[in-house]
């Protein structure tokens, strides 16, 4: 426990580092002050400057994490992708377009509300969802794996909307 | 609605019990909760041999008279209890306990009142270890004799029990006793279903760290057999009423829809072909037709189709949002949930979706399963905080909590009567 612990904080001291460092790169703005803003946001990401040659050891590339995805949010006994699931799934493309080696499972949740096999179906056609929108953004399907828990594993205990609206949810995790 | 329901019903158990029904004018009206119930007298079971055996008797006394009480066909009062002497009762049941080693019979008795003729004298013989399976035997057998109908004292529940993020699968007793937890996978199981001779339970889990699959157990204990392990969702599974087959919810053609399976789980048909959710099927008691849940039209609604998958119909109009049917053993009703604003109401129609009345009501009350005699209907509520199991005879009278050794407990399954004959099913031929 305590040796996992350790690790697990050593991870997250190395996935801090790199973060600060790509953070760095992508999100620095640009430095000529007058660039367009039409310009596509890309560019600045696909220029980043040399790897600093600064302090060794170099930390590793950026390790993906499950946490790093974000989850695609549904209504009440829906499997239609929202705009804010599309956003979040464009997220997880380019993340996952990012990572070509990732292997992910594509789990559905479902609210308390209905019962345990309707909520099973459910939970099926929102990871689907998930799963053909990130397909059609090219995406290669053989890298997923589609996984309902219906309302067996909601990630909000509580039993208000604010709850249930977490709980409805299709989210990508690497296997 | 109530007049015509009650003379089917009245119809029916007329037809069962012909002779009964005229000598004793006896009516159970199980449809609106004002029908009589027959009054009983229960006395103390004389013991014989040691304080061992007194003791025994003495629960066993408690046993008898909770049978007949849960049967819904008898108000029963006790000779133990204080004051309670036989009063306007129309039979008084009592018996004796002998023991010859490990072995005990019990004589039972049932006798008019007050002339005390006697209505059913038999002899119950077996092991001193299964005193309860023979006091349960002798309830089942007044039942059956003031019916027409054996009683369900005999049967079992499956279940699942929840503790923390985990279910696991058990089994009791109807009244609680011998419940025994038949996996311990730390996993989620859900959704059990008997065999047709209860020697089985389908389940779905997630054990193994798959999705979802359909497993089966045998009833008594012992590892869990993969039915289905395909890709995507393996659910909702149970055994058409003659054993042959399965029908199950998977998703391997990419959507949840409803499928044959042969009873080990090979040689898949499709019975439904609906870019929506179809799932939860339930068979007919002919096995030829199945309701399911679909949300075809929106939102979810109970259908009915034939076993090929064609003729499907909307069952019920007089109800909305509809799940979890469950069709009565004698083919005459469909019990379902039909949501409220926060849960579930359990409502009976007849099975060609006319005359729905609510019949259990408040909190959420979910996966109404028939007793196999079709007087009660088992299912799982908060109506008291935790999940829980309640069984509803279908009358005015509150729903009877079912003990689970105080645990948080969902998805129950009444099994079916014992069967006469061994079971036809072989979990594991030749290895």
């Amino acid at each position: 426990m305590k040796h996992a612990m350790q690790s697990r904080m050593g991870f997250l001291v190395l996935a801090i580092c790199a973060a600060a460092l790509v953070g760095g790169c992508v999100k620095k703005p640009p430095e000529a002050p007058a660039a367009p803003p039409s310009a596509p946001p890309q560019q600045t990401a696909q220029q980043p400057p040399a790897r600093p040659d600064t302090t060794p050891p170099v930390p590793p590339a950026p390790r993906l994490s499950s946490s790093d995805f974000e989850p695609a949010l549904f209504d009440f006994d829906s499997y239609t992708l929202r705009q804010d699931a599309r956003q979040a799934l464009d997220h997880d493309a380019k993340l996952l377009r990012d990572n070509p080696d990732a292997q992910v499972v594509i789990e559905g949740h479902c609210d308390e509300r209905g019962t345990a096999e309707y909520n099973q179906a459910l939970g099926e056609k929102r990871a689907q969802a998930a799963r053909d929108y990130l397909a059609a953004a090219g995406i290669s399907a053989s890298r997923f794996e589609v996984v309902s828990y219906g309302k067996e594993r909601p990630f909000d205990p509580g039993h208000d909307e604010s709850a249930w609206q977490k709980n409805r949810r299709a989210h990508v995790v690497l296997k | 609605m109530r007049a015509p329901a009650l003379a089917c019903l009245l119809l029916l158990l007329g037809a069962a019990a012909p002779g009964f029904a005229q000598q004793r004018d006896v009516r159970i009206d199980i449809s609106s909760g004002q029908g009589r119930r027959i009054r009983v007298h229960c006395e103390s079971l004389a013991a014989a041999g040691d304080k061992n055996a007194h003791e025994t008797s003495v629960q066993a006394d408690e046993v008898l008279a909770g049978d007949l009480e849960t049967s819904a066909v008898f108000t029963v009062t006790r000779s133990w209890a204080s004051g309670e002497q036989p009063f306007d009762v129309q039979a008084v049941v009592g018996g004796k306990w002998t023991a010859n080693g490990n072995q005990i019979k019990l004589s039972g008795e049932v006798r008019d009142f007050p002339a005390r003729r006697p209505i059913l004298v038999k002899d119950y013989r077996g092991a001193a270890r299964d005193w309860r399976s023979i006091v349960h035997q002798f309830a089942d057998d007044i039942v059956l004799q003031f019916t027409g109908e054996p009683g369900v004292a005999q049967t079992r529940i499956a279940f699942v029990t929840q503790s923390g993020r985990e279910k696991e699968l058990c089994v009791m007793d109807v009244d609680g006793a011998g419940l025994t937890q038949l996996t311990r996978d730390r996993s989620i199981a859900l959704s059990p279903a008997w065999s047709p001779d209860g020697s089985l339970v389908l389940f779905t889990s997630y054990r193994g760290g798959h999705g979802p699959q359909i497993f089966v157990n045998a009833a008594a204990g012992g590892r869990a057999y993969l039915v289905s392990g395909r890709p995507g969702l393996n659910t909702s599974a149970s055994y058409s009423p003659d054993g042959r087959q399965v029908v199950c919810t998977l998703s391997q053609d990419g959507n949840p829809e409803i499928y044959l399976l042969d009873a080990r789980g090979g040689s898949p048909r499709r019975l439904t072909d609906n870019r929506a959710i179809d799932t939860s099927p339930c068979w007919s008691p002919t096995g030829q037709e199945i309701a399911f849940t679909s949300d075809r039209s929106g939102n979810p609604q109970v259908y009915v189709m034939d076993r090929e998958g064609g003729n499907v119909r909307r069952l019920t109009y007089e109800v909305d949002y509809t799940d979890s049917p469950a069709w009565s053993p004698k083919g005459d009703r469909i019990a379902l949930v039909s949501r409220t604003g926060s849960g579930f109401d359990i409502y009976v129609c007849r099975a060609d979706g006319t005359g729905a009345r609510p019949v259990v009501t408040g909190k959420s009350n979910e996966n109404p399963r028939w007793s196999p005699d079709g007087r009660h209907l088992v299912f799982a509520s908060n109506r008291d905080g935790d999940y829980a199991l309640y069984v509803t005879d279908l009358d005015d009278r509150p729903p009877r909590k079912l003990s689970t050794g105080g645990r948080t407990a969902l998805s129950p399954a009444w099994s079916p009567r014992p069967a006469s004959t061994r079971s036809a099913f072989n979990l594991n031929p030749g290895q």
